[in-house]
């Protein structure tokens, strides 16, 4: 009795999803997000070189408009670091003892230096501060690292007009007993060039390793900050080489005479101030790590591509 | 006669037994069913070894040719720095080391793994309450962050196209367009040409030359979202961009987004209006809690969805996780098989 009743309401049969297994032929598609090979991967790179270019360019041309007097600090800020230097080590602590031409050895020391630290500072924060970008953008990362050591080149640029005229017309000023080879502007003049480029090169396949290792462990931000301090000692900016050797240290000089950095500053003293071309080995350190350097960071950096983008 | 009907039976089926990573959420208590809903007899279903949705799985083959996006089985648990991790670490010691240091890992779930195949020419919705894993899911397609477990695959690299496009707050409105141009990968001087119709679409003509932390939210909504068309993607992510903007705004996107939707093979539409949903698409996902719970017809799913966000925002919790439990037993879950050999692993 009671069935008939039951059927006549109206209850939709309850049914499970049946699960469903799908097959096909996957050889058409891509997986998403995936790391291209890696010439592939420098080919992406050269296609957003226009990309890398203008973000350079932007940012280099926004970097000082906070400040009142905008770009004049481009110019004023290597030019009161050199007086700090000069009056600090120059003038107090007396370090140019066996250095001829102190002031132009100082102000292509400390002004050069000042290029490869914000090189290797910005590159290597520039995915960890980027984060925005890179979360909406699909390029190839290690666009950005390179473009922010092209960034402090163009901002550098002001700086090498200051330091070559600081050069030529004061490099040579004695003060006490400074010794003293005059300066004279030549083709060899031109040395500088490829020394910095070189150098570029140096602070690229380095920005792209400590890139990684920043995105990676935010710690490393303290390390390199040390680092880049450590380095600074090591590069003979702010004193002669020689001094070392004289106390017996000679393990500090093989150091430098293997440090790019040493390399470039004493490439371009040559050049400028000594009438050399740079000796051949400095060339062929600074050529090796530059080759070295831009190899294995790409390498580096581009195992880590599909790790970028992730939250912190 | 106290038998139910046959049709009418209250099934109990545990099938989150044979589902070991289910959320704290649905781990149900058995016992608070019986009370209250006044069903004396329930049929109890055993299904040990092989639960009913899992004993015969249907079989099907699809054509390559068609085959847009694949998402094969992709999770997502994200693991970010927190400094209150500490207050969940159970051993004293490391709780009292995390608490000095004040760092440590938390582990949020967001996605539990997922898999559908999308063909060309289908629109598919993607509907949830907040926080339900779908802006989650459109990271996991674009590719800009990988599954935890899990691919997904496409023809060609999925594009977003919303108001997440994040810009360079220094530099101004035009540098910012020509920038964000040329990051998607167009040539200078496809940018040159765009630039126009960027420009117009943002309606942000005065302020072209106003660094951008001087523009209002909304501006740099509309500068987002205008530079975001700029290119015309094989598959395109729509992320709630049509709710973005007053209306003179909408009414400017509407006709680009229409043209650049005609162009595309395959478009995903997350939005929160279900009418704009139950218009445009063909095909409904909906993910709730970081799970999907159904995938199918629009106007199915779209009602499931509106009893349970009824029941929510009524307070009637065991209502909606009744609807929930409901629709997710309806669900066919999808297992992707490549064919010998044909997975892909390259790079798009």
């Amino acid at each position: 009795m009671a069935a008939p009743a039951a059927e006549q309401r109206h209850t939709p049969r309850f049914e499970l999803g049946p699960a469903r297994i799908v097959q096909m032929d996957g050889s058409k598609l891509v997986r998403v997000g995936a790391r291209p090979g890696f010439f592939q991967y420098l080919r992406e790179i050269w296609r957003f070189r226009h990309f890398l270019q203008y973000d350079a360019h932007a940012r280099t041309s926004s970097q000082n408009n906070l400040d009142s007097m905008g770009r004049v600090w481009m110019v004023l800020n290597p030019l009161l670091q050199a007086a700090v230097y000069f009056f600090i080590f120059g003038y107090i602590l007396e370090t140019h003892r066996g250095v001829v031409n102190f002031i132009g050895y100082l102000i292509i020391g400390v002004l050069t230096f000042r290029f490869i630290q914000g090189a290797v500072v910005s590159g290597s924060n520039s995915i960890a501060s980027n984060q925005n970008v890179v979360q909406s953008f699909n390029f190839p990362r290690a666009t950005l690292p390179i473009s922010s050591t092209i960034r402090e080149l163009f901002a550098t640029v002001p700086t090498f007009v200051v330091m070559a005229l600081l050069v030529y017309f004061i490099g040579d000023y004695q003060i006490g007993d400074m010794e003293r080879a005059p300066i004279t502007l030549d083709w060899k003049w031109l040395m500088f060039f490829p020394a910095i480029f070189l150098a570029l090169l140096v602070m690229t396949g380095i920005s792209l390793v400590l890139a990684r290792l920043v995105a990676q462990f935010n710690d490393m931000k303290h390390i390199i900050s040390i680092g880049v301090r450590l380095w600074f000692y090591a590069s003979a900016v702010i004193f002669s080489v020689d001094r070392f050797a004289d106390r017996g240290h000679d393990w500090i000089m093989t150091v430098m005479h293997f440090n790019p950095a040493f390399c470039v500053l004493d490439i371009i003293r040559d050049a400028w101030m000594y009438d050399g071309i740079g000796e051949p080995f400095r060339w062929a350190v600074l050529g090796g790590w530059a080759a070295g350097a831009m190899v294995i960071g790409m390498i580096i950096f581009w195992r880590g591509e599909e790790t970028y983008g992730r939250e912190r | 006669m106290s038998t139910p009907t046959p049709n009418y039976t209250p099934r109990r089926a545990n099938w989150l037994s044979t589902n070991t990573q289910g959320s704290q959420a649905l781990d149900l208590d058995p016992e608070a069913f019986d009370e209250g809903f006044g069903f004396d007899e329930i049929e109890e279903i055993a299904w040990d070894a092989a639960p009913l949705t899992q004993a015969a799985p249907q079989v099907e083959t699809i054509d390559a040719a068609k085959v847009s996006v694949v998402v094969d089985n992709a999770s997502k648990v994200y693991r970010i720095r927190s400094n209150s991790e500490h207050r969940k670490n159970t051993k004293r010691i490391s709780r009292q080391v995390q608490k000095v240091l004040g760092s440590g890992w938390a582990e949020i779930p967001a996605l539990e793994g997922l898999s559908f195949v999308v063909n060309r020419g289908e629109t598919v919705g993607v509907i949830g309450t907040n926080g339900s894993g779908k802006s989650t899911l459109m990271k996991l397609l674009t590719g800009k962050i990988r599954p935890s477990s899990g691919e997904v695959y496409a023809t060609s690299t999925p594009i977003m196209l919303g108001v997440n496009a994040a810009l360079v707050r220094q530099i101004s409105g035009r540098e910012n367009i020509r920038l964000g141009c040329l990051a998607m990968g167009l040539s200078p001087k496809q940018a040159a040409e765009r630039f126009d119709m960027i420009v117009e679409i943002s309606g942000l003509q005065d302020a072209l030359d106003m660094p951008l932390k001087a523009y209002s939210s909304g501006m740099q909504s509309r500068l987002q979202f205008a530079i975001a068309t700029a290119v015309d993607p094989d598959i395109l992510l729509i992320d709630e961009a049509l709710n973005t903007g007053d209306a003179q705004f909408r009414a400017r996107t509407k006709k680009r987004l229409d043209e650049v939707r005609a162009q595309a093979g395959c478009v995903f539409l997350v939005s929160h209006s279900l009418g704009t949903i139950k218009q445009m698409c063909t095909r409904v996902i909906w993910i709730e809690q970081g799970r999907m719970l159904a995938d199918g017809d629009p106007e199915w799913v779209c009602s499931q969805y509106e009893e349970y966000t009824d029941h929510k925002s009524s307070g009637r919790m065991r209502s909606a996780q009744i609807v929930y439990d409901r629709t997710l037993l309806k669900l066919s879950p999808v297992q992707v098989e490549f064919e010998e050999g044909t997975r892909p692993t390259k790079a798009g």
